[in-house]
């Protein structure tokens, strides 16, 4: 029985499928070739395979891995195998528990012996088993084993061993090695030696087998023989050095996929003088999170892989139908909030829940201009009446939206020192001829095309409602090319829908209620899951909890520089040094995405620019669209990122917010510089 | 087949005088800063006393015990090794008590391994239980900062290429984050969590699962239709290495274990079963156990002493 009984959204991890259950699940992606023309599993140009976490590289390549060609090619294995012109060998590298092969009193050199060593036993190992599997107990296989394993026992030094005579009993030779080698290398960490005799020369069978075989049997002849190598992370420096050397070194018909992390390759370095493998030369790669975030099918690709889960979930009961037809109607599964003029309808509940009272943004206004026109910094005010002058003109009751654009431009001018009544009456003027349609091109038209967004989450926060992620784009949205961040969302939605009496995907649309506790709940479990490994994870995390909190400030200050606030633009060559690794570090995480470049609005100079990762925008309330970058100083970005200048964050990132507050937009008077703290991140927020 | 369960298993009072059986010509205990630790050192009756103090606890020199044993060297063979040269040396014909209570999990793992190396077949370790654990289902044994999953030194089995059929059994304890982190490592191999039940105290069991569970998305759920969680007493370290034989045998039967990864992460006492099952049963096999090692653990978890459980370890000869 399959795990996905109760939420056809339970397994997210490619790992937890059986090879079956990743042949049934496949999903290709509708643009050229899709992944086999990404992948290129037929080209002899060795490759690598990088993504972060959930982005689907070890589905793809145990797509390509033999057990799989063998579902696909059920009626004729090796035909399949021809007709693919390749056959997978899949290989992960946890399995190696490549860490044992350091210290216990040893040279590093030795080490890279011996773990060089142990890889060529275990891939012709695999190779050996795969082949087995394929060509095993066929005449073609009789007739020329003999030779073959003749020419594979001439690669060993067998000293006292006896010759193989066939393929599983060279295969049985090579583990037999393997496990003396496990032995030596095991107890060395009690007897501090390491006695090891090397019997193949690197390379030697990795390319040899493929070599042997392709030669002496016509079944796979002119197939290209693949190692898929995932995880590769999970190698050390030296360790990648000897695999980058079989990259490097390559012999055909062999090639290899090298799956890996952004941070995963930690050198391209290899054994041949020392020269390191270069892309275009030596490799290609594939940058799978990237592509897929780029790519215009994407949002097609997502949906038809979740009409894929829904369509093995309900294999029993549904009518048949195509699975482009299933996706194409899934954002109907979603309640979204109705379209309305000025967002009447989501809004209307202010209008009930502040019947008879103020609504908090005015209050909010009303305390900033009380403070405003006690430090005379109200121009055009002259006393409290004026206030509620103010007040009045920028109401508009139907339509809170309007009346949050209203104080937006309001705060707008202030900072521009206009005339406040002045500046009230005329917001006032135009938002009345843009409810009543007769100012096309009003400044209200073009504020909300861009503020849109900014403003309803302020209004939602101003008003004690949660923020509102809900609708499957927003959902493909926030899985910025990582298939698996879409499953676990939908995941945590189908769980939170199923919880509240809701029937997923079966008729009523799953309500907004569960959308947003799901949302939020697989939010906390990225936050968590993210955390990297080594000492400087702490460092990072730390970092994009100040950027989310620096984000979080500005998107709800009075009047934020930046709509959308959620990426940011640096000069990285001034920042730190640790600023650079950490940044580096967040980015090969996934916890940052790179989005290119940005030129400096005052200099020739080209920034780099970040985007928080949009999994991480639910915990800080932030906007999952990319519109405006933050340009941000180098010592603004050291105080994020570097544990040296941290201390000075809470000052820059305060005085960057002031700038964006009333009544003073960073211009404290000096009577009242000593009390400045409070006009900071969390200026006063008056709450019910 | 030896038959874990008819090991002894006994209590020490906790105020009165110990018995005669336990006392011993060596007594080795690991330096924390727990009550139920110092009491219990000061209590043991022994001709020779060894504090070991271990980085991890991060205490200052001048917080060290007078003669104790204190190493910067965070491998455990290379620690283990390098007190027991130091301190012990020839341990033929003498009798050893250790307590377990405030070893860090790997170092005490390899202790085992050690031991048998030295020829130690019979010791007998003490753990003591606490009242509570300070923070209750929030306690934090550790920082949480995973330096590295990796085998444990003497643990290292010899592996399978073939993954087919992986498992990974978690004695889950209370550090969420270190499952998720052992978890991810084996992400290939499919999960089974050994639970504490009964718990050290009654409330203790739910404090466990609670905290587990922010593990799920890590630890996964699998396509195999067995339950993936089974349950062992926390203070038992014989019916652990029992269930733990009973879960593999299950498993075997089912389907051959192409791969088998333990990871103690639990009580002390279980954490002795795990290593007493495998160098019984799994040495030079394709099984490890596996450890995510941190950068710092927490001294101090608990308060007080509720029992003092001894147990008589025997272990196989290499």
């Amino acid at each position: 029985m399959k795990d996905t009984t109760l939420n056809p959204f339970n397994i997210t991890k490619a790992v937890d499928f059986s090879d079956q259950e990743i042949n049934d699940y496949w999903v290709d992606i509708s643009s050229g070739d899709g992944f086999t023309g990404l992948a290129k599993p037929t080209s002899p140009m060795p490759m690598l395979i990088l993504g972060g976490k959930g982005s689907g590289k070890t589905h793809l390549m145990r797509y390509f891995s033999y057990p799989l060609q063998c579902i696909r090619h059920t009626q004729d294995v090796l035909a399949g195998i021809k007709h693919d012109k390749y056959i997978g060998v899949y290989l992960r590298c946890s399995s190696l528990n490549s860490l044992r092969f350091r210290e216990k009193g040893q040279r590093e050199e030795m080490w890279e012996e011996v773990f060089a060593y142990y890889m060529e036993l275990w891939l012709s190992q695999l190779m050996l088993s795969t082949v087995l599997s394929a060509v095993g107990g066929t005449s073609e296989l009789a007739d020329r084993e003999a030779d073959v394993v003749a020419e594979l026992a001439a690669l060993i030094h067998l000293r006292q061993r006896p010759s193989p005579t066939s393929l599983s009993g060279l295969n049985a030779l090579l583990r037999e090695l393997q496990q003396e080698l496990d032995g030596a290398v095991n107890n060395s960490a009690i007897t501090r030696t390491l006695p090891v005799h090397i019997a193949i020369t690197r390379g030697d069978l990795v390319f040899g087998i493929p070599r042997a075989i392709e030669a002496s049997l016509r079944s796979l002849r002119g197939c290209l023989f693949l190692y898929l190598i995932d995880e590769f992370e999970n190698l050390s420096e030296v360790q990648q050095k000897y695999v980058n050397t079989l990259l490097r070194d390559r012999k055909s018909p062999c090639s290899f996929k090298i799956g890996a992390r952004m941070y995963g390759i930690r050198t391209l370095s290899t054994y041949s003088t020392d020269e390191e493998n270069k892309e275009g030369s030596e490799f290609e790669v594939l940058r799978l999170d990237a592509i897929l975030r780029e790519n215009k099918k994407y949002e097609e690709f997502a949906k038809r892989l979740i009409a894929k889960r829904l369509a093995e979930f309900n294999r029993a009961q549904s009518v048949p139908t195509t699975l482009d037809a299933n996706a194409k109607s899934l954002g109907e599964c979603f309640e979204e909030p109705p379209k309305s003029d000025f967002s009447a309808s989501e809004t209307a509940y202010v209008i009930d829940k502040y019947h008879g009272r103020e609504r908090p943004y005015f209050k909010n206004l009303r305390q900033r201009l009380e403070r405003g026109l006690k430090w005379n910094v109200t121009p055009g005010l002259r006393q409290p009446a004026d206030i509620e002058k103010v007040l009045q003109l920028l109401q508009c009751p139907k339509f809170p939206l309007l009346e949050k654009a209203n104080i937006f431009f309001f705060y707008q001018d202030w900072r521009s020192k206009h005339n406040l009544l002045e500046a009230s009456r005329k917001i006032g003027d135009e938002c009345d001829q843009y409810v009543h349609g007769t100012s096309k091109g009003s400044r209200h038209k073009e504020g909300l095309l861009h503020w849109k967004a900014d403003l309803l989450a302020q209004l939602y926060r101003d008003t004690d409602q949660p923020q509102r992620y809900v609708g499957l784009s927003t959902f493909v949205e926030i899985s910025s090319g990582l298939p698996r961040i879409l499953l676990i969302v939908l995941k945590h939605i189908f769980a939170w829908a199923t919880f509240n009496g809701e029937k997923p995907f079966q008729g009523s649309p799953i309500s907004m209620r569960s959308q947003q506790t799901g949302v939020s709940e697989a939010s906390e479990w990225f936050y968590r899951d993210a955390r990297m490994i080594g000492r400087e994870g702490q460092l990072v995390m730390d970092g994009i909890n100040r950027l989310g909190t620096l984000f979080r400030g500005i998107r709800f200050s009075d009047k934020p520089a930046e709509c959308s606030c959620s990426s940011f633009s640096i000069d990285v060559s001034r920042s730190s040094e640790t600023t650079r690794r950490v940044l580096d570090l967040a980015e090969k995480w996934s916890l940052l995405i790179d989005v290119g470049g940005q030129p400096d609005r005052n200099t020739e100079r080209i920034d780099r620019k970040y985007q928080l990762n949009r999994m991480l925008a639910p915990r800080w309330d932030l906007s999952i669209y990319r519109r405006g970058a933050l340009a941000l100083k180098p010592e603004e970005l050291n105080a994020v990122f570097d544990p040296d200048h941290v201390e000075e964050f809470d000052k820059l990132s305060e005085e960057r917010v002031a700038r964006m507050s009333a009544p003073f937009f960073g211009h404290v008077p000096r009577a009242l510089g000593d009390m400045s703290g409070d006009l900071g991140l969390y200026a006063e927020q008056d709450h019910d | 087949m030896i038959d874990y369960t008819v090991l002894y298993k006994g209590e020490l009072p906790v105020d009165g005088d110990w018995p005669l059986e336990a006392r011993w010509d060596i007594f080795v205990s690991a330096f924390t800063a727990a009550e139920r630790v110092r009491r219990v050192y000061e209590k043991a009756p022994a001709a020779s006393k060894h504090w070991i103090v271990f980085p991890e606890y991060g205490f200052a020199k001048e917080e060290y015990p007078a003669a104790a044993f204190a190493s910067l060297a965070r491998d455990e063979a290379e620690y283990v090794k390098s007190f027991w040269d130091s301190a012990i040396g020839d341990i033929a014909g003498r009798t050893l008590g250790i307590d377990i209570t405030g070893f860090i999990r790997p170092y005490l793992i390899f202790l085992l391994r050690w031991l048998a190396e030295c020829g130690v077949r019979r010791f007998d370790a003490l753990y003591t239980e606490p009242v509570i654990y300070e923070k209750r289902e929030q306690t934090r044994f550790s920082d949480e900062i995973v330096l590295e999953v990796r085998q444990i030194a003497g643990f290292e089995g010899t592996h399978n290429p073939d993954t087919s059929n992986d498992y990974l059994i978690i004695g889950a304890g209370y550090d969420h984050q270190l499952i998720a982190q052992v978890a991810e490592n084996k992400e290939f191999s499919k999960k089974i969590q050994v639970f504490g039940l009964p718990s050290l105290r009654a409330d203790m069991y739910q404090e466990n699962v609670l905290r587990a569970y922010r593990a799920e998305e890590a630890v996964g759920r699998h396509t195999t239709d067995e339950s993936s969680s089974y349950f062992a007493p926390a203070n038992d370290p014989f019916v652990t290495a029992s269930t733990l034989r009973e879960i593999v045998s299950r498993l075997d039967a089912r389907k051959p274990i192409t791969n088998l990864y333990l990871s103690p992460l639990a009580t002390k006492p279980q954490v002795l079963g795990f290593a007493v099952y495998y160098l019984t049963e799994r040495r030079n096999t394709a099984t490890s156990l596996i450890f995510p090692f941190c950068e710092a653990y927490n001294p101090e978890t608990s308060t007080g002493i509720s029992r003092i459980l001894k147990y008589t370890v025997e272990l196989p000869s290499m």
